[in-house]
């Protein structure tokens, strides 16, 4: 078991040296080769057909024959060069994640019912739904588990944990992947769309993005007490996506033509970046403000010792506000450009658009107070819990109580 | 005078200083969250309606029903540019100065300050220097010496501080841009209906209406709607002309997403309606001889009845109705119920109501359950109740049928049961003389249910929709924005400089060789404007692999002498 450990840990020779170095390379050939047969191969790009283009034989070609100049590639460079190359370090382990999660989602395809059990009026039988439950059950009981190990530092229950968070994450990611393939099922196909388009499904995208975000940031800075902070927040998001699928807000639908563009592919997916970075600031904010006041109440606590320091909270919160804000700042940029194309406009004034501006200026003031005023601590980690309170605002009321342009996510 | 320095400096700082760039962004975000709240550019009534007459004069008063456009919303950010601006103009050739002149030495009470540091004695003064240089490869280092001390600096990001110079210059230029668009585009609406030919432009301004008229016509030549086999449109679009004095200068397909680009102006798909459909009435008289009476009408005009009062305004057609008919929780059933027509009818009878008439009888489990009318009291369209006519009126036998069974049923109050049977038996015969219809147990039904409801109709006739000539009108909308490159270059900026400022560190490390008995002294001293937990570990691997690299080089220079 611990060999296993070691084996899948970022220190472990899968993830280093030579062998990542060609992985990473032949990595990058293929995506080359899926470009390449986008742009060069007979028929051409057509957005609903290029899926079932790449699992063919005429993709597996192209796909193949990239990899290999890929490879071929990172045998010509030197070892000096490759040993200085942390480039293919730090990328091969996103690309491996991405690889298992297509590879579970061709097993979970396996179990799909055949087409005659399967309907748009009624979409119980499909497999996602169930591979969601799961992902529900493990994050749900991945939080359990961190809150006990506020209280048994010791025993296992944090790497059970860390376990199940990861689980999750897989679970979760396969699942939209499945998703995305079974919106092809109905309807001889015409309904097929990425799977972004509905509060039901960006849940779920958002709790795979906060539990990578943390899930990095916990095995980069050993850091699981922060665990206990982060999966709640993961946990309440599970208990309203239960809700939606109880209300019916889990079934594919077809899309308005509004976002029938490769624009949400893009747009949708980087925002929850944001969004789940926030998250992760804003758990790592409330520890800093609860290990204050334990710290000033009751300095001998035991329970200090499993969290992190009041430094490294305040760091790991302004981290994430680092990865989310740039992250954020890009997709209401490609938001504006999409809505120059599909709304006459870059900017409209649309009840969304203005609570991304406000939540833009939230986290950029609290750069501001940070860098600029030299501010940290107290004032600035409220400022960090209340600034995900605009975002959930921003995320979910804007859709609940607001009329606008971005009405697709409301509840109907 | 206007002194420079004792005058507008002080103001320049002033606005440029982080208490007013706070302020204002407050102000603006603050403003914002009014806006979102209160719906902006509705119908002046409905505000009316919702608020009163005190609160909707005050609201109108601070242009809060188009807020973003108000002169005070504007100037807050004319401000916050004026601010941007101010504090680029302060702040830029101090780090321009600062990342072009570094200060080689570092004083001790400097080092006192600083969290990471240590000392190393080694032999070899050049060795060492080579070591450090080694060690940390891609630094920039300057060498600076003091009477018998020499001082290396290095130095990695140093153009971290352009992060903060890109950004506050993008900021401006995407307002400038913004401001731009303003200034010198407009964005308007257009309604095309099909075969028809606009070159006018309306948009809203503040609680008016303007117009604008284009340097060319917009013809709709066609316009579309495709469906998902839900009923939920898959796709609208419009088959488009462009007309220049009367010459046709190109021919476009729009749909949503994929906007035209003529002369500087992109032309949306945005919206669509009726644009003026024909439609044929069927009136069926609730007199004694029950004629059928033919109307023909537009979508948007009035029909008046010429022998009796009664009006009709015609406000919509529809082709399509497609409903779930499915039970509430169960699987959806979607069903098309076929044309529709709305309409506000009024006689002197009864309250003018909202009316909306299929043309096709309602059809469950394939029996024919007789055309519906849905009827709305309150004139909403979300208040309709369904009502069933009983008869089908699209086959105008039925209604003949209809007409014979109530001249022939008995008038006298002690009439049976057996009587009335009688009475619609004769009425088969006379309408259907060659046989009863097939579903004839339904058609009992439908004649009982219109006995039911056909004689409490308040008004003279009863209106069905009989056949239609449908036209659509197309929802344009027509933008011109100059400024919009502008503000993707801005935003270009904007992102390259947030990267430059998150993503690469300014670490500086200070390295004082002093020569003593023989040996060599180091005090290293470091510092990083970013990330000071990796910074910190970096600094202590520093101190190994100076060491490593040192011995490196001696055992270099000893295979080098032999």
């Amino acid at each position: 078991m611990s060999a296993v450990a070691t084996l899948l840990s970022s220190s472990s020779p899968l993830f280093q040296g030579r062998f990542a170095h060609v992985r990473c390379w032949a990595y990058l050939g293929m995506m080359a080769g899926m470009a390449a047969m986008a742009m060069f191969a007979g028929g051409g790009y057509v957005e609903d057909e290029y899926i079932y283009q790449l699992f063919s034989m005429q993709g597996v070609i192209w796909m193949a024959a990239g990899a290999v100049v890929g490879i071929a590639y990172a045998f010509t460079t030197s070892k000096d060069k490759f040993r200085a190359f942390r480039f293919s370090e730090i990328l091969v382990p996103w690309i491996d994640g991405a690889v298992v999660m297509l590879a579970l989602m061709g097993i979970f395809i396996l179990f799909e019912p055949a087409a005659e059990f399967i309907s748009y009026e009624d979409q119980s039988n499909l497999v996602s739904g169930r591979v969601v439950m799961t992902m529900n059950v493990l994050l749900l009981f991945s939080a359990l588990c961190y809150i006990a190990f506020l209280f048994a530092p010791d025993s296992f229950v944090g790497k059970l944990g860390t376990t199940t968070a990861w689980a999750g994450v897989y679970a979760g990611g396969s699942a939209l992947l499945l998703r995305w393939y079974e919106s092809y099922l109905f309807m001889g196909g015409d309904i097929g769309h990425a799977p972004v388009s509905n509060l039901y499904e960006v849940f779920i995208l958002l709790f795979c993005v906060i539990c990578v975000i943390y899930l990095t940031l916990e095995s980069r800075h050993q850091v699981r007490g922060l665990g206990a902070f982060v999966m709640p927040i993961v946990a309440a998001g599970v208990f309203f996506a239960i809700w939606l699928t109880s209300i019916g807000q889990a079934d594919i639908k077809p899309l308005v033509p509004a976002l029938q563009s490769y624009w949400m592919k893009i747009h949708v997916p980087l925002n929850f970046v944001g969004y789940g970075a926030f998250a992760v600031a804003c758990a790592a904010s409330a520890a800093w403000l609860l290990r204050n006041s334990i710290e000033q109440r009751n300095p001998d606590s035991k329970m200090l010792a499993v969290f992190p320091s009041l430094k490294q909270l305040d760091q790991l919160s302004y981290k994430s506000v680092a990865i989310g804000f740039p992250a954020f700042t890009l997709a209401t940029i490609l938001g504006a450009a999409w809505a120059a194309e599909a709304w006459g406009g870059y900017w409209s004034w649309d009840p969304k658009e203005t609570w991304a501006l406000i939540v833009w200026l939230v986290y950029g003031a609290y750069l501001h107070a940070r860098f600029s005023h030299g501010l940290h601590g107290k004032t600035l980690a409220w400022w960090a819990v209340i600034g995900f309170l605009v975002t959930i605002f921003c995320f979910v009321g804007v859709n609940m109580y607001l009329s606008g342009l971005h009405s697709y996510g409301t509840l109907s | 005078m206007l002194s420079y320095n004792r005058t507008i400096k002080p103001v320049l700082n002033r606005i440029g200083s982080m208490p007013v760039a706070i302020l204002l962004l407050v102000l603006i975000a603050v403003a914002s969250v009014i806006g979102t709240v209160l719906q902006q550019n509705q119908d002046q009534t409905a505000y009316l309606q919702q608020f009163g007459p005190t609160w909707y004069w005050t609201f109108r008063a601070l242009g809060l029903f188009d807020m973003y456009h108000t002169w005070w919303f504007m100037t807050i950010l004319g401000l916050l540019m004026f601010s941007l601006a101010a504090c680029l103009l302060r702040n830029t050739p101090r780090f321009l100065h600062e990342m072009k002149n570094r200060k080689g030495t570092l004083s001790d009470r400097a080092r006192s300050h600083m969290a990471h540091k240590f000392d190393l004695s080694l032999n070899d003064k050049n060795r060492a220097v080579s070591a450090i240089k080694s060690s940390l490869p891609d630094w920039k280092w300057i060498e600076t010496q003091v009477g018998d001390v020499l001082w290396l600096r290095g130095d990695k990001g140093r153009f971290h501080k352009w992060g903060y110079i890109l950004v506050h210059a993008a900021m401006l230029v995407i307002l400038i841009g913004g401001w731009m668009s303003v200034q010198f585009g407009f964005r308007g609406n257009m309604a095309v209906p099909e075969g028809k030919t606009e070159s006018e432009i309306s948009y809203l301004k503040g609680t008016g209406v303007e117009y604008l008229k284009m340097p060319f016509e917009v013809r709709c030549d066609d316009f579309s709607i495709n469906f998902f086999s839900t009923g939920a449109p898959s796709e609208f679009r419009s088959t488009l002309t462009i007309l220049e004095d009367g010459k046709e200068m190109m021919t476009s397909d729009i749909i949503v997403n994929e906007p035209l680009y003529y002369k500087g102006v992109r032309i949306y798909q945005a919206s669509f309606g009726d644009g003026g459909s024909a439609v044929t009435m069927n009136l069926h008289r609730l007199n004694k001889v029950g004629n059928i009476d033919v109307a023909h009408a537009n979508v948007y005009t009035k029909y008046e009845d010429p022998y009796s009062e009664a009006t009709m305004e015609f406000q919509d057609f529809r082709p399509y109705n497609i409903e779930n008919m499915a039970e509430p929780g169960k699987a959806k059933d979607f069903k098309d119920m076929g044309p529709s027509v709305d309409f506000v009818i009024r006689s002197k009878r009864a309250k003018p109501v909202l009316i909306r008439s299929f043309m096709n009888p309602f059809d469950l489990n394939g029996q024919n359950q007789g055309s519906i009318m849905m009827i709305s009291k309150s004139g909403d369209p979300r208040d309709f109740e369904t009502f069933m006519l009983g008869l089908d009126f699209s086959d105008p036998r039925e209604w003949q049928l209809f007409q014979s069974f109530i001249s022939k049923l008995p008038t006298n109050s002690d009439a049976t049961q057996q009587d009335n049977l009688k009475a619609f038996q004769a009425a088969l015969r006379e309408v259907y003389p060659e046989g009863n219809p097939q579903d004839l147990q339904m058609l009992g039904m439908r004649v009982l249910q219109a006995l039911k409801l056909l004689p409490d109709m308040p008004w003279p006739f009863v209106p069905v929709l009989a056949d239609f000539d449908q036209a659509y009108y197309t929802g344009l909308q027509l933008a011109k924005d100059p400024g919009m490159d502008v503000v993707w270059i801005g935003s270009a900026l904007l992102v390259f400089g947030l990267c430059i400022m998150f993503y690469v560190a300014h670490r500086k490390v200070w390295i004082q060789l002093r020569e003593e008995d023989g040996g060599v002294t180091l005090e290293v001293t470091g510092l990083s404007n970013r990330n000071p937990i990796a910074f910190e570990q970096e600094f202590e691997d520093l101190e190994q692999q100076m060491i490593a690299a040192y011995g490196q080089e001696t055992e270099q220079e000893k295979g080098a002498t032999v």
